[in-house]
């Protein structure tokens, strides 16, 4: 009986071991991630353009484009 | 070489906020900010006109001339654009720009800002074309892909328009011949002191 109790205070204790172990995991996934913010990157994924190619041109007439300026003549 | 601009036709735009709206959800831009608004002028009056404004990527940007550190830089295309990493958030900018169009994300504790934030036109940064880093720090990049600012593509009135600069002129030239009265163009008055002609 004892022995039946004392094991039930042991399984709740490692599912409450458990439970903190996995807050602690998510937590420390989820760190980096808020640390991101929308101003600044990681230094790894960082990947710069030369300045020729960062004024480079990026607008091209494309058939999307095309229709956007057919339909804006409606 | 085509000149990027955008213009907002002020007979048309009915204050519904959706360019605002797309920008915001295309570029998760953080809170606290908006690349576009909407301002109205005599509003529940009779002449009330609605015009969305952003970066105007002006030709001589005064944000650029301004900058300490030398952070903008003009492309091919005439879309004015910065750099985050070097941007000191200064807020010199935001005081010269006319239109209120660089922005910053926070004010914390000793009167942080954090890097300044604005319309990119839809073209990025200077990170490499539609890479996750030039997502996370400037948005999408819808001119890399072939497309147009995402504002002026879903404007249901067809107000915003956006593109080479010719040819979005020539557009608004036939409106308002079609309409057979003045151009309406926003700011023109102001600027020219007179009615134009067209």
């Amino acid at each position: 009986m004892n022995g039946r109790k004392d094991g039930g205070v042991a399984e709740r204790r490692g599912f409450l071991r458990a439970l903190g172990l996995g807050t602690a995991a998510a937590a420390a996934a989820v760190a980096p991630a808020a640390a991101q913010r929308s101003d600044s990157v990681p230094a790894g994924q960082a990947r710069k353009e030369s300045a020729a190619e960062r004024v480079a041109a990026r607008y091209r007439e494309t058939d999307h484009v095309r229709a956007f300026y057919r339909t804006n003549r409606y | 070489m085509a000149r990027m601009k955008f213009l907002c036709d002020a007979e048309r735009c009915i204050e519904c906020n959706a360019c605002v709206t797309a920008c915001k959800n295309e570029h998760q831009v953080p809170w606290g900010i908006n690349r576009r608004r909407v301002v109205t002028l005599n509003d529940g009056r009779p002449g009330e006109r609605s015009i969305s404004m952003a970066c105007m990527h002006c030709t001589d940007a005064p944000c650029a001339a301004v900058c300490p550190v030398a952070c903008f830089y003009t492309t091919a295309d005439h879309v004015v654009l910065h750099d985050k990493d070097l941007c000191i958030g200064c807020g010199y900018c935001f005081y010269a720009c006319p239109f209120g169009a660089p922005q910053y994300p926070r004010v914390g504790n000793f009167g942080g800002r954090g890097k300044m934030d604005k319309c990119t036109y839809c073209a990025g940064g200077p990170q490499q074309d539609n890479s996750h880093a030039e997502y996370l720090q400037y948005g999408s990049n819808r001119l890399a892909e072939g497309k147009l600012p995402l504002c002026a593509e879903m404007c249901s009135t067809k107000a915003l328009l956006a593109g080479d600069g010719e040819i979005i002129a020539t557009i608004y030239r036939e409106r308002v011949q079609q309409r057979g009265y003045g151009s309406g163009a926003w700011g023109w008055r102001t600027a020219y002191k007179e009615v134009p002609q067209v």
